[in-house]
């Protein structure tokens, strides 16, 4: 009988005796790239019970317990650690930056508000607000420096708001600086998805946009494992609390997850959503499957779902009143 | 001086203004996830949470724990390396085969593995037994902690594969990750039926308990080979 072990292959008798061993030279790169190989071997695996350790001293790999397991211990390692590095995949990357820019985002509209609070107490009349703001204050800084030629100069000169010393102004204008600076990390980001989801998922793109795609492999895990969903599960991704509250109880199931935020669902109007949401998701499965399994671009996608939402929409043109009024009735028997 | 009880092997009971589980750190001077030293008598206790923790928890629930100080341990589900830290000290002469199938929690395993000798860790599915079958040798004891639906099936293809007759398992099922829908209670009582009788080879049910309040909705199972 054949077997395959990480420090190499033995033949057995009957008994089980070794009859023949080939064993690997004790490098521990070669073991683990060895190890590595044999993870989706099925074939000649040790059978059940199997001794590898006293296996390993009985063909003379090893010849102390503290020696096998000090090898065993690095080739772990070694593998472990050569099968982390391999799995910062594209689509790992994408997820990174899409929860980067949600941090972004985040940090940017909290800093922006501040500087407007803050900004407001010196020239409460300009109406900016956001990157606007910041790089007006970084241009100028106090609202004294706005000069005729500009379009503020008149609402500057007339402004109720106190005066900027200049120890507040040189603060002020750090303060804007780094909100400007985080605007613009925002731009470069969601470039770098945009010419990411192109290489690594262009019929996803192509149907969600790059930034619903994005954001729907992040929620997935992985592009693999979006292709893997039934397209049900894309139709609610990201709403899980809805989803589980109609399991548990007896909550109306969510129509739509994430996927909202596509245009053709977030326009429609509400008595057609639920259908738009699941033509959208069963487009958005394939485009998905498209790009993990064959790579290639199919134009012919945008053109179904277009034809699908045409159906839709002329089967079914007014809400439906008359359900509306006895499906109202039982919903509030149910919640009792 | 605080005072020291021993509880199992390995595993102690420091008073040091309150009880707190701890185990012998295998690398003196050194913390894994922020946990307390605390020296005592020229040892070094390292105090283990049993909120983190579910054999911590199952520990406190008066579990038979059968770790021992050579055992070998084949640790499914093992996270950052929060428990496999505690189990590496507790089975100071022994070996942990730690298996996790995140590339992301593999990463702070790696650093942890890597400090202590006694800890093999294994990047894959707990659920396929036959991709690492070829790095691990019987086993005496193993621990899961997977939270996947087909917890029991798991639990029975690795103990068929690796371990030995006389071996214990030990199990946290959270019923959460079975069935988010169902009463808990059903749950536990379905796993333990499947881990009797539904597959080969079945268990004995020496122990189950609910891990409250260290876990919400969770069940500690100790269970050996019929």
């Amino acid at each position: 009988m054949k077997i395959d072990t990480w420090f190499g292959t033995i033949e057995t008798g009957r008994a089980g005796e070794i009859q023949e061993a080939r064993l690997l030279s004790k490098d521990i790169r070669e073991l683990a790239l060895h190890s590595l190989s044999l993870r989706d071997s099925r074939s000649d695996l040790p059978p059940e019970g199997f001794d590898l350790k006293a296996a390993a001293f009985d063909c003379g790999f090893a010849e102390s317990p503290a020696e096998y397991y000090f090898l065993l211990h690095e080739v772990t390692l070694e593998a472990a650690k050569l099968q982390v590095s391999g799995a910062l995949t594209p689509d790992q990357r994408i997820i990174q930056a899409v929860e980067a820019l949600d941090d972004i985002n985040e940090t940017t509209n909290a800093l922006s508000e501040r500087l407007s609070e803050w900004y407001g107490g010196y020239f409460p009349e300009s109406g900016l607000g956001g990157e606007d703001l910041a790089l007006f204050i970084v241009k100028y800084g106090s609202r004294e420096n706005v000069g005729p030629e500009a379009p503020l100069y008149s609402k500057a000169r007339n402004s109720m708001g106190a005066k900027l010393e200049s120890a507040d102004e040189a603060l002020l204008k750090g303060f804007a600086e780094s909100v400007c600076s985080l605007y613009e990390r925002r731009r470069q980001i969601e470039a770098y998805i945009e010419n990411s989801m192109e290489l690594i998922a262009p019929n996803l793109k192509l149907i969600a946009g790059p930034m619903l795609g994005a954001r729907l492999i992040s929620l997935a895990g992985s592009l693999g494992k979006l292709a893997e969903f039934p397209s049900s599960t894309v139709q609610v991704i990201g709403a899980s609390k809805a989803l589980f509250k109609h399991l548990r109880s007896r909550a109306p199931s969510p129509k739509h997850g994430i996927i909202y935020s596509h245009p053709l669902i977030n326009t429609a109007p509400w008595w057609v959503r639920g259908k738009v949401a699941r033509a959208v998701a069963s487009k958005l499965s394939l485009a998905a499957r498209i790009d993990f399994y064959s790579g290639e671009k199919d134009l012919s996608l945008t053109e179904k779902l277009e034809a699908k939402f045409l159906q839709i929409r002329t089967s079914n043109p007014r809400p439906p009143q008359k359900r509306q009024e006895s499906g109202a009735k039982p919903k509030k028997k149910r919640r009792k | 001086m605080p005072e020291v009880k021993k509880l199992s092997d390995g595993i102690f009971e420091v008073v040091k203004d309150k009880k707190q589980l701890a185990t012998k750190n295998l690398e003196p001077g050194k913390t894994v996830y922020g946990e307390k030293l605390i020296p005592v008598e020229g040892i070094e206790y390292r105090t283990w949470d049993p909120r983190r923790s579910k054999l911590g928890a199952m520990v406190l629930k008066k579990f038979n724990i059968p770790l021992k100080e050579d055992s070998k341990v084949l640790y499914l589900g093992a996270a950052s390396g929060t428990t496999v830290s505690h189990v590496s000290d507790i089975v100071s002469e022994g070996e942990v085969y730690a298996v996790e199938f995140a590339p992301r929690s593999m990463r702070d395993l790696i650093g942890l593995a890597s400090r202590r000798k006694n800890i093999h860790p294994i990047l894959a599915d707990a659920g396929k037994p036959d991709s690492y079958s070829h790095l691990v040798e019987p086993i005496d004891v193993i621990f899961q902690d997977v939270a996947q639906p087909n917890q029991a099936e798991i639990a029975a293809r690795n103990a068929v594969r690796f371990l030995k007759k006389d071996g214990y398992l030990l199990l946290s099922i959270k019923a959460r990750s079975i069935d988010t829908a169902a009463n808990p209670k059903e749950v536990f009582k379905e796993e333990i039926r499947k881990l009797e009788q539904a597959f080969e080879p079945r268990f004995e049910i020496l122990n189950a308990k609910d891990l409250k309040p260290y876990h919400e909705d969770h069940l500690g199972v100790l269970a050996k080979l019929r």
